[in-house]
């Protein structure tokens, strides 16, 4: 009697015990179950974690192989788990098979393409831009993805969002410094604000297309009024959303709009933003500096219009309605048509259908008698 | 507003229908490039307005057709404005000799007769008024184009050539004449296709302003008062070939 109870009490302990294990199995993560494996990356530096590994090319650059382990630790792909051999994929074993590369350069064009074995939608679109365009053409010092995004230290490219163009000064570092005068790159850098462009919003990030050509400057506005024409965004800065229906009914935009729809690949000689306001030197109207503050503004439009006297400025009625303080040449023919036109319209209208009900009707009564 | 009459008796062709001289023909050719150049200007004007129609896109199919199209339209526009200088030398040179008739001027009677063409067009009078040369539909039709051509060619040459306007004029005229022009151009275009089409074309079949003439019985149904003047004459002075007024 007590042996069986003894047994049974033993178990239900079993039973209890089991269960116990089975449920704290579900407070586990499977990441912290399975960790990492890191040993590639172990394994490689015990080698390339020293500073003095380097060899030297064909071409006579000497080519560190020191990596070092701080920019593992703060990549993008470390943290995740792709380790060295994800790029480096020809490399299986030790002795590694002798290097091919004449020159640093070759070795980068020839590394970066294994991005495309995850980043192909990146990749492929690339591929379209102005860069690959004028690596097409010869020239090795176009920039592959490496050379934006880094290698061992590949991080995200817009923390903090000046970074990107950082990133676009290493080449274009005369036009970075424009823009951070601009309106929008002064505000970028003063306090990362996410609201202004930086070169990418423009410009595109993989598939960049060269901005001098005419299908660009027709789509410009377009490319503007994607933040101008936004009245939440523009009311956050005090600024008109307004802009850009206005420029559309204007000479210059209607002009503008039927090139982009028809001839968007014939040059056009109407203004459009960056003409007036500048490209990477956009700054603010009441800038001194700004090339549509008013007392540059004459100057801005004789680019066009050589001729124009120092009245012609008050023909641009700058982006604003209609309104007697601003226009009133126009604010009076607009009140005057606004009452004339339909006036005209319906004086006409009632006048001759009076006449055609009295004629009818005269015409009937004269058959009847 | 020039006008020589001829003895009315000597236009007739028919013995039983008389025909009276209504414009000569230097006035019906005044007409003529008036119409002419104005249908120009609307059908080469109409595209540019109204440019994101795809009826205007089909027409304004290339740059060139576009420069092309403005061209006619100037082309057009100095007609225009010749004829509209030679209108007005004309007045001028008539007023000098004091032979420019005054039948277009506008009167209290003209007022007055609206009022009662009115009142006879709501039932409220049985006939209607008796109209003398012009009557006052005619009047507002000539004064309408008049003032409307008036804005359009100021308001035209000004978009036209606005760096040398604006040598001289505050710049706001540009926006505000560009404005004008456009609107204008409805303006009339809705007058002309409405008012004045109908009193021609649809009331009466009236195309004196082409052969010059009009019958004996459209003379005393819509002219009563200068057919009873023109046949007063005649009975006193028979041999007439009367200078107007």
């Amino acid at each position: 009697m007590t042996t069986r109870y003894l047994r049974q009490q033993k178990f239900w302990l079993i039973v209890a015990g089991a269960f116990v294990l089975l449920f704290s199995l579900s407070f586990v993560s499977p990441v912290t179950a399975h960790p990492p494996a890191q040993e590639t990356e172990k394994y490689c530096l015990s080698c390339h974690g020293d500073k003095t590994l380097s060899m030297t090319l064909p071409s006579g650059e000497v080519l560190s192989l020191y990596v070092a382990q701080d920019d593992i630790n703060h990549s993008a792909h470390s943290s995740v788990g792709i380790e060295c051999e994800a790029c480096h994929n020809n490399i299986s074993e030790y002795p590694h098979p002798a290097i091919k590369y004449q020159n640093k350069r070759e070795l980068s064009l020839a590394y970066y393409q294994t991005c495309e074995k995850c980043h192909s939608t990146n990749y492929e679109k690339s591929k379209d831009s102005m860069h690959a365009k004028s690596a097409e053409a010869g020239n090795l010092n176009a920039p592959v993805c490496t050379d934006c995004h880094g290698a061992h230290d590949v991080q995200s490219p817009n923390q903090p969002r000046s970074l990107i163009s950082e990133t676009c000064a290493k080449c274009h570092a005369e036009i970075v410094e424009t823009y951070k005068q601009s309106v929008h790159g002064a505000a970028l850098m003063k306090d990362e604000n996410t609201d202004v462009p930086v070169c990418t919003t423009c410009h595109g990030v993989h598939n960049i297309q060269d901005p001098r050509t005419n299908q660009f400057r027709v789509a410009e506005p377009e490319l503007c009024a994607g933040c101008h024409a936004d009245p939440k965004l523009m009311g956050k800065y005090g600024l008109s959303a307004d802009v850009y229906s206005i420029y559309k009914r204007s000479w210059h935009g209607v002009d503008v709009s039927v090139y982009k729809a028809k001839w968007p690949t014939i040059w056009h000689d109407s203004a459009v933003c960056a003409d007036c306001h500048g490209v990477h030197d956009i700054r603010s109207t009441d800038d001194a500096a700004s090339k549509v503050n008013p007392a540059n503004l004459l100057s801005t439009c004789q680019k066009c219009h050589p001729s124009a006297g120092p009245n012609w400025t008050g023909a641009w009625t700058g982006h604003n309605q209609i309104s007697l303080e601003r226009t009133p040449f126009l604010y009076y023919v607009e009140q005057f048509y606004s009452s004339f036109a339909p006036f005209v319209l319906w004086a006409c209208i009632i006048y001759v259908i009076l006449q055609i009900i009295r004629a009818t009707v005269d015409r009937v009564r004269r058959n009847v008698q | 507003m020039s006008g020589k009459r001829t003895n009315p008796s000597q236009t007739a062709r028919f013995a039983q229908e008389r025909l009276f001289l209504r414009f000569t023909l230097r006035q019906r050719w005044e007409h003529a490039i008036l119409l002419l150049s104005g249908l120009v200007l609307l059908l080469t004007g109409l595209p540019q307005k109204y440019r994101e129609f795809s009826l205007s896109q089909d027409l304004l199919s290339t740059p060139d057709r576009v420069n092309l199209i403005r061209q006619i339209h100037h082309i057009a526009a100095i007609i225009l404005a010749l004829e509209v200088v030679y209108h007005i030398v004309r007045i001028i040179v008539l007023l000098v000799r004091r032979k420019l008739p005054g039948d277009l001027l506008p009167t209290w009677q003209d007022v007055r007769d609206a009022g009662q063409m009115l009142r006879y067009l709501l039932f409220l009078r049985k006939d209607k008024p008796k109209f003398g040369r012009y009557n006052f539909e005619q009047k507002v039709t000539y004064w309408f184009v008049f003032f409307s051509i008036a804005i359009m060619g100021i308001s035209g040459f000004i978009i036209w050539f606005p760096v040398q306007f604006t040598q001289f004029l505050p710049g706001g005229v540009v926006p505000a004449s560009k404005l004008a022009h456009s609107t204008e151009s409805m303006v009339l275009a809705i007058f002309i296709i409405i008012w004045h089409v109908y009193h021609v074309h649809i009331e009466r079949m009236n195309l004196s302003m082409f052969t010059g003439r009009v019958s004996e019985d459209e003379m005393r149904e819509f002219h009563a008062k200068e057919y009873d003047r023109l046949v007063a004459g005649e009975t006193s002075s028979s041999a007439q070939t009367g200078e107007e007024k």
